[in-house]
């Protein structure tokens, strides 16, 4: 009984203990900027968001269009305008960080702790989240942002529908259930109904399939593996951004796991990736190749890699991407009415990229 | 421990823990613990029953709406009634389709009030509608929760309200105005759901307490539904024009005759509002100078153009409101400074009910993709049905320029025979008029006799006012044809004040007759006292009056009524100020008005008159003997 009765106590006392809303907002909103950049044309706003991740006046946001001017501009939570310059970003997170540079500025201002922020990890779908952004610029200089609640739907890559979405950004995202990626939201903050910070918000972004809204955030937690050319993996993660600051270097953008350096040679040619979802089509197989030796056939469609479907040319890479030479991979692949099964050896890469011949009319099914 | 603890709406901590404690001890008998979430639930659930019935769908329109009061009145938005006419329907939750009228318009602000015309009881009693309580929708925080309700995509069909609930975002909030109309000041952000239909319902506080008349939302590339903004126009701001609203009138909102803007100056670490443009206006003529920074307005602290028009735009014309400004003076530093500033209308055109310009032009093409714009109706209108026509066309008149002017001459008869009933019947007092007593001459307040005198109303004899002031002679025949711009301004420093007495007597006479077109109820408006000395603040110091307004030849007189607690301890009406102005672009003289007390013959007369002009008191008179003939 005892244990009980304290139990039923405690747990009334946990409610008790969470900070009024208000209080938490006025906090969280201590530490957002807004940002004015370039923008303003063809329903681009010139407007943003961002989060203040240094004393000294480190900002964190969206690496879109509005950072494209030298004449960026914040206005901090007291409404006092400073210049602003963009130090780092990187495009597989689809963030960059910028430093405040009027040398009047403040050196302690309130800000966020990413690093700590990060090591909380990834909280449970069904979280009470709170939206903080400056979206349709509705409040100006010392003006609060606009703050929305929501539930968190989901945690899962963006990546997973590439192709559905143009989001440079495939990590894993934060999914809401409220319209937070509005104009002008991108670089706002998700944080928990204590305020801590949780992702950046993302762009507006909508499912080109169902025409449909897709409201994300960036968690602070996102780390993308990327391959280079040796096939080493880095992690690209957005402590090491916020840690690094104007140190930090972006991964290039060719280095995108897509055109990444392949590490096996398929001697497959699949035909061009003209749309986003082009699926894969064998176009033609390289002379003794692992394709041709593994019996593929000019306009066969590769449906799945290891029981893994891959509807488009960017799955099928991604699914190739780490395999190891030698190792026999299982193909599931359509030809006419059939499907057939197939085991592909692949070979090790080239030193050098095997300059592509000039491409041939499809060969006819041999039959 | 009650099963239903909250049956009234209302829920405290205590009750919450004494309901744990007592959980444990109860377990497996059949009564079952409430968790908070669930507690809070119920209480939720117990607001939005009790203010449900209040909730009104417009079904002429095609929106939403909200009853505030016993005998029917009701707020709806301007948008939601523009082009329907006097007669309108309405659904309330009862499942009743009720006939009502339209009363008040304020186009800018986007709010209309309307009246639901009542059933009868068995005894011919009107029956009392359910109303929802108005609250101080300034308390309302970032944060709050809140909860819509309204007639989205007009789903009611049964009049049973949507309720949708969500966070405030944001207060305070400036939405800019389109095609003049629909400028939403100082409103409350929501994301509290709020789609085509929800305009013009209420937005109520978590205790159930109306805060908000939701009517905006910003759009962009998702379409004209809820994208998780919506505005509210604050109850605040409508209670400001509630008295003008109620007069039928078709309401202006106020600008300052001086525009303002944030300080450029990229040295300041604080952004200012600083006048960038001042127009002839009575801020010019209070002493407002190009570069002053304006620091509160109505006594709100402003820092941002954004709230500037935010507390300017909650204020209806005409209104006297005090203005703190800072101004830098070369060598002695800064000072502050309040001036009590008379404002001017908004509206630069006259716009008919569709908000167009009445004299011809193209009005502006909407811009698409702009954000805060108003909520489309529901759907469009019904077309007229055939049949009687609707009771509400009985307590409708249309005039141009009045929302109603039934309504604005109903109200402004009732001001004037409350007037009556105060002071008596001062009509029959046709012949000679005189008040002596103790005068106390300007600033200095210099004591000498004054006497005032007024000539005998009678076809054909000149009508004459004159005044002994210290043994000097003042005298003023207005409708001379001769007479001078200086003579009708007598004594000098009075702002005219032989002509305000002309004018004050014939009011009092004559009331409504004593003007050529009649008298026109101008709403309320805070009044302020005569005081001798500039207080700290005025702004406390209001009080509210309702203004009748009329014309004479070139002048214009706006007389003051404020209800107050009479000798006898019953509510009775003052006449406390009479507003003369020989020219709009000059001051006006004002003769203040206070002391009322009978002198005899069953009428009763103000002993203490303070002629006041340009913001300080021309004389005091303290009446000791008053004559009617």
């Amino acid at each position: 009984m005892g244990i009980a009765l304290g139990l039923v106590c405690a747990g009334a006392l946990a409610l008790a203990q969470d900070p009024p809303l208000a209080d938490v907002i006025k906090r969280v909103d201590a530490r957002l900027v807004k940002v004015y950049g370039a923008g303003g044309v063809r329903g681009l706003a010139a407007y943003g968001t961002g989060i203040v991740v240094s004393p000294t006046g480190h900002v964190l946001t969206v690496n879109n269009h509005i950072l494209d001017t030298t004449e960026l501009r914040v206005h901090l939570p007291d409404g006092t305008r400073l210049l602003a310059k963009v130090v780092a970003i990187e495009p597989e997170l689809d963030l960059a960080l910028l430093k405040i540079q009027d040398s009047t500025a403040p050196d302690d201002m309130p800000h966020f702790d990413l690093a700590a922020a990060a090591k909380a990890g990834p909280p449970k779908p069904g979280t009470l989240v709170l939206g903080f952004s400056n979206q349709f610029q509705i409040a100006t200089r010392e003006e609060p942002m606009t703050v929305q609640r929501g539930i968190l739907a989901g945690i899962t890559p963006l990546s997973a529908r590439t192709g559905a979405f143009q989001v440079p950004y495939r990590g894993q995202a934060l999914i809401v259930d409220a319209i937070t990626n509005n104009p002008g939201a991108a670089g706002g903050a998700l944080t928990t109904r204590q305020g801590e910070l949780l992702g950046i918000i993302g762009r507006e972004v909508s499912n080109e399939l169902t025409q449909t809204w897709v409201n994300y955030a960036i968690p602070v937690w996102a780390s993308v593996d990327l391959t280079d050319a040796t096939g080493a993996i880095r992690k690209v993660t957005v402590s090491e951004l916020v840690e690094k600051k104007e140190k930090y270097k972006p991964s290039n953008p060719a280095d995108r796991s897509r055109e990444k350096a392949a590490t096996v040679e398929t001697g497959i040619v699949l035909v061009p990736d003209v749309v986003e979802r082009t699926p894969p089509y064998v176009d033609y197989l390289r002379a003794g190749g692992a394709g041709l030796r593994a019996g593929l056939k000019p306009d066969d469609l590769i449906l799945s890699v290891e029981g893994m479907t891959v509807p488009t040319i960017g799955a099928w890479k991604d699914a190739l991407a780490g395999r190891k030479p030698g190792e026999p991979i299982r193909l599931e692949v359509r030809r006419g009415e059939k499907i057939e099964l197939i085991t592909l050896t692949p070979d090790k890469p080239a030193a050098k990229p095997v300059p592509a011949p000039a491409p041939k009319p499809p060969v006819p099914p041999a039959r | 421990m009650s099963k239903q603890p909250f049956e009234n709406g209302s829920v405290n901590r205590r009750t919450a823990l004494g309901a744990l404690l007592g959980a444990p001890l109860l377990a497996g008998v059949s009564v079952a613990w409430q968790d908070p979430v669930s507690l809070e639930e119920a209480k939720r659930i117990a607001v939005v029953k009790k203010v449900s019935p209040s909730v009104v769908a417009v079904v002429t329109g095609g929106g939403s709406g909200v009853v505030i009061s016993p005998d029917g009145y009701a707020l709806t938005n301007f948008h939601v009634v523009q082009g329907q006419g006097g007669a309108l329907r309405c659904g309330l939750p009862d499942g009743i389709l009720y006939d009502a009228v339209l009363v008040g318009l304020d186009k800018i602000g986007d709010v209309a009030l309307i009246k639901l015309l009542p059933r009868k009881d068995k005894d011919g009693k009107d029956i009392a509608f359910p109303h929802a309580e108005i609250g101080d929708s300034d308390t309302v925080k970032v944060g709050d929760w809140s909860f819509a309700m309204g007639n989205p995509f007009l789903l009611a069909a049964d009049f049973t309200p949507t309720v949708t609930f969500g966070l405030v975002s944001g207060t305070h909030r400036y939405q800019y105005p389109e095609r003049g109309m629909f400028e939403y000041t100082d409103c409350i952000q929501v994301d509290t759901s709020i789609n085509p239909g929800n305009s013009g319902g209420p937005l109520f506080d978590m205790n159930g307490k109306l805060v908000g008349i939701n009517g905006r939302g910003s759009f962009d590339k998702r379409g004209r539904v809820n994208s998780g903004v919506g505005y509210a126009i604050t109850l605040n701001q409508i209670q400001n024009f509630m008295g003008s609203l109620k007069s039928g009138l078709l309401v202006d909102h106020a600008s300052l005759g001086a525009t303002v803007s944030t300080s450029n100056d990229e040295e300041l670490e604080r952004p200012q509002v600083v006048i960038s443009n001042l127009i002839s206006s009575d801020a010019e003529r209070r002493g407002l100078e190009l570069g002053d920074e304006i620091t509160r307005l109505a006594g709100r602290r402003v820092s941002t153009v954004n709230q500037f028009k935010n507390v300017l735009g909650i204020y209806p014309k005409g209104w006297r409101v005090p203005v703190n400004y800072r101004r830098r003076i070369e060598g002695a530093g800064t000072q502050t400074r309040q001036a009590l500033v008379r404002l001017m209308g908004y509206e630069k055109r006259e716009l008919d009910e569709d908000g167009r310009p009445v004299a011809p032009g193209k009005p502006p093409a909407p811009k698409p993709g702009r954000p805060g714009q108003p909520m489309p109706p529901g759907k469009k209108p019904e077309e007229k049905e055939e049949g009687p026509p609707s009771p509400a066309l009985k307590l409708y008149e249309e005039k141009p320029g009045y929302a109603n002017w039934l309504v604005n001459k109903q109200r402004r008869d009732a001001a004037l025979a409350g007037l009556k009933a105060a002071l008596g019947d001062l009509g029959a007092a046709a012949g000679v008029w005189t008040v002596k007593g103790k005068g106390f001459l300007g600033e200095k307040k210099l004591e000498a006799p004054v006497s005032l005198a007024w000539s005998e109303l009678a076809q054909g004899k000149p009508e004459v006012v004159s005044a002994r002031v210290d043994g000097v002679d003042f005298s003023l025949e207005p409708l001379k044809p001769d007479l001078t711009a200086q003579a009708l301004r007598d004594p000098a420093g009075s702002g005219g004040m032989l002509a305000a007495l002309h004018l004050l007597r014939l009011f009092l006479a004559k009331g409504d007759k004593a003007f050529p077109q009649g008298m026109v109820h101008g709403g309320e408006t805070p009044l302020y006292p005569p005081l001798d000395q500039d207080p700290e603040d005025w702004w406390p110091l209001r009080k509210n009056a309702e203004v009748l307004e009329g014309t004479l030849g070139g002048s214009r007189a706006l007389a003051f009524l404020v209800e107050e607690k009479g000798a006898d301890g019953k509510a009775a009406v003052r006449l406390a100020c009479l507003e003369v102005w020989l020219s709009p672009d000059e001051d006006p003289c004002e003769l203040h008005l206070d002391r009322v007390k009978p002198v005899g013959g069953g009428r009763s007369m103000p002993h203490l008159i303070t002629v006041r002009h340009k913001g300080s008191n021309f004389l005091r008179l303290e009446a000791e003997t008053w004559e009617l003939r």
